[in-house]
């Protein structure tokens, strides 16, 4: 019998998925086909949704894209039912594809059962070697032991912090204290970056058997899992994943037989960026306004309600159960000198494929973008790629053969980050993008520390300013001082990390601001105020598309004859541009 | 206490205390003052602001100094180039979100600086003469300004906004006028300053003169005039500027010690270097700009006919004036034109033309000047300028002019005239008077001087000193700037008084850093809309002398305002000045780090003020999220009624859920006001208009209850003051209820008593305190004479000062000769006053507030501190913070029960039994303290066999409490190993048995907890002294300090103190039953008010006589034949004794206004008795307390006292602690409790009425 599998993560779902598994849900049961149908979560394939896998007779796996209700119907006939793989289709399969390059230089840790289990089924992840690593250590370690295990691998904090897991679970577990805490940070909020979700609607069970394996390193009785509301799929997932936990026992007291009693508690998260912030997070599980607070104390010596607390990310506790049961030496082994493991990137921007990839450190930046992600969209030259969301920076195309881990990427001034990996080409405006994440960070500003509630918003208006073409020579320094400022004067991460953006395009590329401000021109044609449009009369037949297309009517001209912009009128909005099909508009 | 660490901070070793931060260390050694905002110490660490950054070695950042701890070893540097800089960007930040105005527009665009606010302030409030004196802070001449100012201030005036602008400078004048009767005058310095040569006595070289004597200097006034006064004499007109008005404000200045030389002119009877010979330590140059500017065509200053202006009004002023007739043409549109032209139809002339070349909306003369001069027919022609005389032997007989017409705007804006070609014409004239201006002439200063001069030919002088190029010389007014206005000359003489006063005393001449001011209009223009809400009034119009009877005649044409018409036009004021101005830290950091407003002026927030709190007002625009207020909200006080709201560059400090803070939990305590380090939260303050003033806050203890906060009366002017909760070192930190912080306000009343008054046929007549005293002294000695002394009883308020019931005990047992002495309060109310006399010796808290700190378990019976006792109650708080349980045992759910861990809900009037419940439960468990028991009392085994009843089923069947409940309560209470503290107040009346405190009292004997740390009785109390009233022996049972009829060797003690016997006086006495059966036929109630509830007139209604002094006319006080003024709490000197034996000084803040204080009218009416009652004066009397009453003499930390009271021996006669044994009745005592004190009254009514309607 075949197994028909398809994604339901959000991003599948978004793109259709939910009708195609519907479609295919009512095509098996009307015609009474023999086949399994399952959902699943992401496999990273963003770009290629709706996917539908089929697995036949055989174990052979056909994973097709974009698949709509048609396809999918046409599909079950041919190669359900048939046996006839429609080849077309298929993205993945039996004979080599274009875009098993997207899975070559992959190396799946905490992706590794995202897309092929059932996320809704303990059983299945328990029939993938689930919490098996928790029954072990139970039996045979000793929390030191497993604290030993995980600083050996040498695991770093995956939210952003880049600070040595094991390390921080021994702060925590010598912190005096009976009442000790673990919390799990799922307040994902870079924006562009989805690892977390994925993971937690693909996989719940391994981040929860994470969880429990710390709790057990460090002592802790209860643990909570900070969660965005706006991820209700990963909260449903979590939620289950927990009662099943219960159902079975394997949370509670005396787990798997042992001493150890744990609970583990969702809290939804409102949406606040700077939540995810450490003693925001804290404050925000108390009942309090998400406001950061100076340290020390650390949260692993006073933290949830005053007592200590482990805080980890998602992508960090998935990958507990795996060091555990592959052992410190298989995680440490892969990587550069002080980045081991692996890194799960969220690739968006101009790129030809789009996903979610985990990656071992130690990769270039070019692998990332052009084998894995195809390269860039359209015909247009790769410039830059931003990471670390909007608290890292940009690293220029010239440096694509960096290798990533977290001290090089920090020599850049960017960061490693959570994960978010954003590729631009040639359109697009520097100072647009940093002002783009700046807006960001300055909009999410719990408002608590004068430099970033206000500091940034003064940094925004000055880059306003110059898309704007209404910039002056002072303003970089201007920008230079007020985000040293703000980097120095402020509680948390987001003031620490906001100015980064602007801070690393105006390393990587300060002849771009400097055409805006003294040139008044946008270098990537990118910025609206500061464009020009002209009609090349060589080139322009008369044809009045562009008139037409014109929504101010500053195009005149009549028709078979030359036409002409005027400048006065136009707002800048491009449509002439776009309603050429000639050439003849000429963007500056 | 753990060991000391050592760090460096400036490279200089300190010792800290682990958990320190670095602000601590510094602030506790005064290394450096590190500003702050957001850092309040009574909080936890906050760090937001960012001000506090200092430099650790081995970090690259900074790091702020307010919640970063110290470590070992650590470096630390507080002051650096880096550190200033980003304190200052701090601020500047913070600035660019700050609209507000810290002044209004008024007094930033007055020259001089006057504060305008201010005095509309005053004014408002019928202060005229400190209206003048404010004044006169900046400008000695407001009888002068307030007629010939310019007034740039009403130009600025935000009111134009509204509908038009506020009359500021009549305003002015009419203080000054009124003042100027009897004026004031400044107290002087020692005149240990320097000699200063003044040259020119017009309004800088007065100003200057004014400024320096107030510094101590010695100025001398050279005047070339033969009077002093300058343009103000000789350029202004005598209708506008009446010169015997002038001449008393010079003479006003002049007396002060100024001396002057009049007919004294540069270059002829003196030089600079002759004066500079003659031991002037500095020169001032005022000499003005005298000469008048010629029209600069042929022949004008050879022919007859023709005047300058400036010479033609100078002549007014001599003993011939000018004689004018015919057509007088007057050339020129400024102020000195329109002068003349006016002056010119005074004296004769038949017609009067102003020439002017451009249009009269280019003339520079003040407006209202110009419309006067229209009204009394002066003729205007624009677009004329004069060409050549026409003349014929060498008399006028024309002036030639030529027509212009406007071209091209000038530099200056205005548009310029050009002459039309070939339009010249005749313009027939007696007289033609140029009156163009005005030239600076310097040719009589010496030219061998060196003065650098500018191209304009006036003095160049430093625009921020005055200093001119000569070391020693200064120069301001109109030789420095061309003709210019009087508020300018004084805003220069008093800039260069500083200036040289600097120069004199340090040889300098540094100018001081400019004050930072926010300015609304940094942000933009103001819009319109936001004074949509502001009423419209209409402006008060200044009656003027009619048309008809203005010519011919030099007299004042503005009559002046009338008194309704200030009481209106002051109320027109927008208040635009910030109320925190003078204790903003915000603008003092502002002004320290020289913040420029303007450097990040980008998006701003405007938010609604919310004024519909009746004390509070929230003006968030002016909030910079340290979130002081907010804290201090939800960490001590633990209501939230503020919080923040949005996130990022929006988020601010709004009431909860963005509603109107009435509308929320908010208990109106004010303490958010202190809390706030800018004008975001501000106290409405109860006066018309109220400033802002500077102020003086002087430390102080609360009148109203017993937990006897310290506090501070702010006061601004003699009689206007509010509450400042500002000494944070105190026992409550500072903190304040809404009785502590508001409650003032009916010291303010206008109903106040301030003359007394006697009844004669049921009318009240005012009288002199001469005729009220002896009219008393005579009825009281009567009835004395014929029912006898026991027949005279006196009551006394428990808010009456220790030093007060003292002398007035006194009085009736020493001068009276009786025992009848004491208060209604305890009369009426008094279940339990003296409810522990038979066990302990005494009835007072055996516990001290500081103990609930250290208590395991906190048991509140019978109160309602949220209600009662505030600031007790956040002491409660606070313990639950660190851990302490509390049980709250009350009927009815009051705010603490939501911060207790248990709460007894016992039926009304069951707690006898429910306590008798606790002593069995302890007996049964054998938790009892046996050495204690032992050792320290008698009447155990009575004690015993009377719980026998109080099992657990039975107690929980009478109190209706759960047996699961009682349980708990035993296990909590009955801890041996806990440390309790019992908090009961004796005057909350509703919730009571009978015999509650006594059953309290077996308890704490039961287990130990009498005189042990952290353990023992907090009685609270309702009043600020009722403490005192007892101490003080305000009760016929016993003597000052609780002397009781059988302790002969303390009763000697004070006969010998008071130097009579007391056998006959000292004897028991039922005062209740005393009236009910009519004997006490005099009576002398002193602050309190019995008739207030009416069934008390059983108790008053026998006596013949009854005098009452209180400071207001009470229920009690309209019944009395004789009504005493009494003396505020803020009247007087003395102390109060707080509830846990806290004795704290009460400050005279004013002088009494009834013109007596408490002590003195009890002195008086004893000296009208011929009683000889010593000690006369509060010190005094104070002192024979602690001689009276030793447990006063010493006391323990905090001041309480009886240190180590009960510790060791009870204060029963053989010192032991005595178990009671009692019927316990289950009736509830008492039902609502009547406060009878008239703040009280009036704090329920005005202000926790206005909260909770």
């Amino acid at each position: 019998m075949k197994t028909i599998k398809v994604g339901l993560g959000t991003c599948g779902v978004s793109a259709g998925g939910d009708k195609t598994y519907e479609a295919i849900k009512h095509e098996i049961e009307q015609k009474n086909i023999q086949a399994i149908v399952k959902e699943t979560g992401c496999n990273g394939m963003c770009y290629r949704e709706p996917l539908m896998e089929v697995i036949d007779e055989d174990r052979n796996s056909y994973m097709y894209g974009e698949v709509t209700p048609e396809r999918a119907r046409r599909i079950i006939s041919e190669h359900v039912v048939d046996g006839t793989p429609v080849d077309e289709w298929v993205v993945q399969g039996v004979k080599p594809t274009e875009d098993d390059l997207f899975f070559k230089k992959q190396k799946r840790i905490v992706l590794r059962n995202c897309g092929i289990i059932n996320p809704n089924s303990i059983e299945e992840y328990m029939a993938a070697g689930g919490y098996q690593a928790n029954r072990k250590i139970l039996k045979e370690s000793t929390p030191e032991q497993v604290i030993e295990t995980i600083t050996a691998s040498g695991l770093r904090g995956r939210g952003g912090g880049g600070f040595l897991t094991g390390v921080k679970w021994r702060f925590c577990r010598q912190s005096s204290g009976d009442v000790k805490y673990i919390i799990c940070n799922a307040d994902e909020g870079d924006p562009g970056a989805f690892m977390d979700r994925s993971t937690l609607e693909g996989d719940p069970h391994s981040v929860l058997e994470g969880m429990m394996i710390c709790a057990y390193a460090i002592g802790a009785g209860e643990g909570y899992i900070y969660v965005r509301a706006e991820y209700p799929k990963a909260v449903q997932r979590l939620r289950d994943a927990i009662r099943q936990l219960l159902e079975k026992g394997f949370l509670g007291t005396h787990i798997f037989g042992s001493d150890m009693n744990f609970f583990i508690r969702i809290k939804e998260g409102a949406g606040a960026f700077v939540c995810g912030e450490e003693t925001a997070l804290i404050a925000s599980i108390e009942g309090k306004r998400g406001m950061p607070r100076f340290r020390p104390p650390f949260p692993a010596q006073s933290g949830l309600w005053g007592k200590p607390t482990n805080i980890n990310n998602v992508e960090t506790y998935a990958n507990v159960p795996w060091i555990i049961t592959n052992g410190a030496e298989a995680f440490s082994s892969m990587g550069t000198e002080n980045s081991k493991g692996s890194k799960v990137f969220a690739l968006a921007g101009k790129i030809l494929r789009g996903g979610l990839a985990e990656v071992p450190m130690g990769i270039t930046i070019n692998e990332i973008v052009y084998e894995i992600g195809g390269g860039i969209k359209g015909d247009k030259k790769f410039k830059a790629v931003q990471m670390g969301g909007p608290s890292g920076g940009c690293i220029p195309a010239s440096m694509g053969d960096l290798r990533i881990d977290y001290q090089q990427i920090n020599k850049t001034g960017a960061i490693m980050g959570s994960g978010g990996l954003v590729v631009m080409d040639e359109t697009t405006c520097m100072v647009d993008m940093a002002k783009f994440f700046l807006r960001f960070t300055q909009d999410e500003s719990c408002g608590k520390c004068t430099f970033c509630r206000i500091g940034t918003t003064r940094m925004l208006e000055i880059l306003e300013r110059i898309t704007d073409g209404k910039g002056e020579e002072s303003d970089i320094p201007l920008l230079q001082h007020l985000a040293y400022q703000i980097k120095n004067n402020s509680i948390c991460g987001l003031g620490q990390t906001a100015p980064n953006p602007v801070l690393t395009t105006l390393k990587y590329f300060p002849e771009e601001y400097e055409a805006h401000i003294r040139h008044k021109k946008c270098p990537a044609h990118s910025c609206p105020a500061l464009l020009t449009y002209t009609i090349l009369e060589d080139a322009c037949k008369g044809c009045m598309a562009c008139a037409k297309a014109c929504p101010v009517e500053a195009i005149s001209g009549e028709k078979k004859k030359v036409h002409t912009i005027n400048q006065a009128l136009c707002i800048r909005c491009g449509k002439c541009f776009e309603s050429c099909k000639l050439s003849a508009v000429l963007k500056d | 206490m753990t060991e000391q660490l050592k760090i460096k901070i400036n490279d200089q070793e300190y010792a800290a205390n682990p958990g320190d931060t670095i602000l601590d260390v510094v602030r506790r050694h005064e290394i450096d003052t590190i500003p702050t905002l957001c850092h309040d110490p009574k909080l936890p660490p906050y760090g937001s602001c960012y001000l506090c950054v200092v430099e650790v070695e081995g970090l690259e950042k900074l790091v702020p100094s307010c919640s970063s701890p110290v470590a070992p070893g650590m470096s630390i540097h507080t002051d650096s180039e880096k550190i200033r800089e980003s304190r200052k960007t701090a601020l500047e930040l913070l600035l660019s979100n700050h609209y507000a105005d810290c002044l209004g527009p008024c007094t930033q665009t007055c020259p001089a600086g006057v504060d305008v606010q201010g005095y509309i302030a005053l004014m408002s409030t019928g202060r005229y003469r400190e209206a003048v004196k404010l004044i006169k802070e900046t400008n000695p001449l407001p009888l002068v300004c307030g007629r010939v100012c310019v007034r740039e201030c009403e130009t600025a005036c935000r009111r134009n906004l509204v509908d038009d602008r506020v009359g500021i400078d009549y305003l002015k004048r009419y203080a000054a006028d009124v003042d100027i009767e009897n004026p004031w005058v400044p107290d002087l310095p020692m005149r240990d300053g320097g000699k200063v040569a003044i040259v020119g006595g017009g309004p800088a070289g007065l100003t200057c003169a004014y400024f320096l004597t107030l510094k101590g200097h010695k100025p001398t006034i050279f005047e070339s005039s033969p009077k002093l006064g300058g343009m103000l004499r000789y350029g202004i007109p005598e209708y506008r500027l009446p010169k015997a008005l002038l001449d008393r404000e010079i003479k006003w200045i002049t007396d002060l010690g100024v001396e002057v030389k009049t007919g004294a002119k540069v270059g002829e009877a003196f030089s600079l270097q002759s004066l500079k010979e003659s031991g002037f330590d500095a020169i001032f140059l005022a000499m003005g700009a005298q000469k008048a500017k010629t029209m600069g065509v042929d022949g004008e200053e050879k022919i007859e006919g023709v005047l300058g202006g400036i010479d033609f009004l100078r002549g007014m002023q001599a003993p011939e004036p000018p004689k004018i007739y015919g057509t007088v043409v007057v050339v020129g549109g400024g102020n000195t034109a329109v002068d003349a032209a006016r002056t010119s139809l005074r004296i004769g002339a038949e017609k009067v033309v102003i020439l002017y070349r451009r249009t009269m909306k280019e003339m520079p003369a003040h407006q209202m000047e110009i419309d006067a001069a229209a009204e009394e027919g002066v003729e205007m022609r624009f677009l004329s300028a004069p060409v050549s005389i026409v003349a014929k032997d060498g008399r006028l007989e024309a002036l030639r002019c030529i027509r212009m017409e406007l071209g091209e705007p000038d530099a200056s804006g205005r548009r310029s005239p050009v002459p039309i070609k070939g339009s010249e014409y005749d313009l027939p004239a007696a007289f033609v008077i140029s009156a163009i201006g005005q030239d600076i002439d310097l040719a009589a200063i010496d030219k061998e001087s060196g003065l650098t001069t500018t191209r304009q030919k006036t003095i160049a002088v430093d625009k921020a000193s005055f200093a001119a190029s000569i070391p020693g010389v200064f120069a301001g007014g109109d030789v420095t700037t061309g003709p210019a206005v009087a508020i300018d000359a004084i805003a220069h003489g008093r800039a260069a008084a500083s200036a040289i006063d600097q120069y004199i005393r340090t040889g300098k001449t540094a100018s001081a850093a400019k004050d930072f001011i926010s300015r609304k209009d940094a942000f933009g223009e103001i819009p319109e809309s936001e004074f949509l809400q502001v009423q419209r009034i209409e402006k008060e119009k200044m009656s003027e002398l009619p048309v008809k009877e203005r010519t011919g005649s030099q007299v004042e044409v503005e009559v002046g305002f009338t008194e309704s018409q200030v009481i209106n036009e002051t109320g027109r004021c927008l208040e635009c000045g910030c109320l925190a101005y003078f204790d903003c830290d915000l603008r003092k950091y502002a002004t320290a780090f020289g913040v420029d407003i303007s450097k990040f002026i980008g998006n701003t927030r405007k938010h609604h003020i919310d004024a519909t709190h009746p004390f509070i007002t929230l003006d968030p625009n002016k909030c910079i999220n340290c979130g002081r207020c907010v804290r201090t909200c939800s960490e001590i006080v633990q209501i939230s009624a503020l919080g923040f709201v949005y996130r990022g560059f929006k988020s601010v400090v709004k009431p909860s859920m963005e509603k109107p803070l009435l509308q929320t939990t908010c208990i109106s305590c004010g303490n958010c006001i202190s809390a706030c380090p800018t004008g975001a939260i501000m106290e409405k303050l109860p006066f018309r208009k109220p400033g802002p003033w500077a102020f003086e806050d002087k430390e102080s203890v609360c009148s109203f209850c017993s937990v006897g906060c310290a506090l501070s009366y702010r006061v601004f002017h003699d009689g206007l003051f509010t509450v400042s909760n500002v000494n944070g070192t105190s026992h409550n930190k500072g903190y304040l209820c809404a009785k502590g912080r508001f409650g003032y306000r009916y010291m303010m009343d206008e109903k106040r008593l301030l003359k007394p008054m006697i009844r004669r046929r049921g009318e009240w007549h005012e009288t002199t305190w001469d005729e009220a005293l002896s009219y008393t002294a005579t009825r009281l000695t009567a009835i004395a004479k014929s029912s006898g002394a026991d027949s005279i009883a006196a009551f006394a308020s428990p808010k009456l000062t220790n030093e007060e019931l003292y002398l007035l005990q006194k009085f009736v047992r020493v001068g009276l000769k009786t025992n009848n002495i004491g208060s209604f309060a305890n009369l009426v109310n008094g279940a339990g006053q003296d409810a522990l006399d038979s066990m302990f010796g005494l009835t007072v808290s055996t516990a001290t507030m500081d103990d609930l700190r250290k208590a395991d378990v906190i048991m509140v019976i019978n109160a309602d501190p949220s209600e009662d006792n505030l600031i007790a109650e956040l002491k409660i708080k606070a313990a639950v913070k660190r851990g302490t349980k509390v049980v709250t045992v009350t009927s009815s759910e009051i705010p603490l029960v939501r911060f207790s861990d248990l709460w007894i809900d016992s039926k009304r009037g069951t707690n006898t039994a429910l306590i008798n419940g606790i002593c069995k439960a302890i007996l049964e468990n054998g938790w009892e303290d046996t050495s204690f028991i032992e050792k320290r009392t008698e009447g155990y085994e009575a004690f015993k066999t009377s719980m026998g009843p109080f099992d657990k089923g039975s107690v929980s069947e009478i109190t209706g409490v759960k047996r699961e409940k009682l349980e708990r309560l035993f296990q909590l209470v009955g801890d041996p190993k806990a440390n309790v503290a019992v908090v009961y107040s004796v005057d909350s009346l509703w919730e009571k048995s009978k015999n509650d405190l006594k059953a309290i009292g077996n308890l704490m004997m039961l287990s130990g907890r009498i005189g042990k740390p952290g353990n023992g009785i907090i009685i609270l109390r309702d009043f600020a002294n009722s403490q005192g009233l007892l101490d003080m022996g305000v009760d016929p049972a016993y003597l000052p300090g609780y002397v009781r009829p059988g302790d002969t060797a303390r009763v000697g003690a004070l006969e010998e103190l008071w130097g009579v016997a007391l056998q006959d006086i000292f004897k028991p006495v039922n005062l209740k039953d005393a009236m009910e059966r009519d004997q006490i036929k005099g009576l002398i109630v002193f602050g309190e008010d019995p008739l207030f509830a009416t069934s008390n007139l059983r108790l008053t209604g026998g006596a013949d006589f009854m005098v009452v002094a209180d400071s207001f006319m009470t229920a009690t006080a309209l019944e009395a034949d004789v009504v005493l003024p009494a003396s505020l709490p803020i009247e007087t000197e003395g102390t109060f004794t707080a509830c846990d034996r806290r004795v704290q000084a009460t400050a005279k803040i004013f002088e009494p206004r009834s013109g007596m204080e408490n002590w003195q009218i009890l002195e008086a009416l004893a000296e009208k008795m011929h009683i000889a009652l010593t000690p006369q004066g509060t010190s005094l009397i104070g002192e024979e307390i602690r001689k009276a009453v030793p447990l006063y003499g010493k006391r323990a930390a905090g001041g309480c006292w009886g240190s180590g009271l009960l510790e060791k021996t009870f204060m029963t006669p053989n010192g032991l602690g005595r178990f009671a044994v009692f019927d316990v009745d289950v009736t509830p005592h008492s039902g609502e409790k009547n406060r009878h004190l008239f703040d009280e009254n009036y704090f329920s009514l005005n202000i926790r009425g206005k909260v909770t309607a």
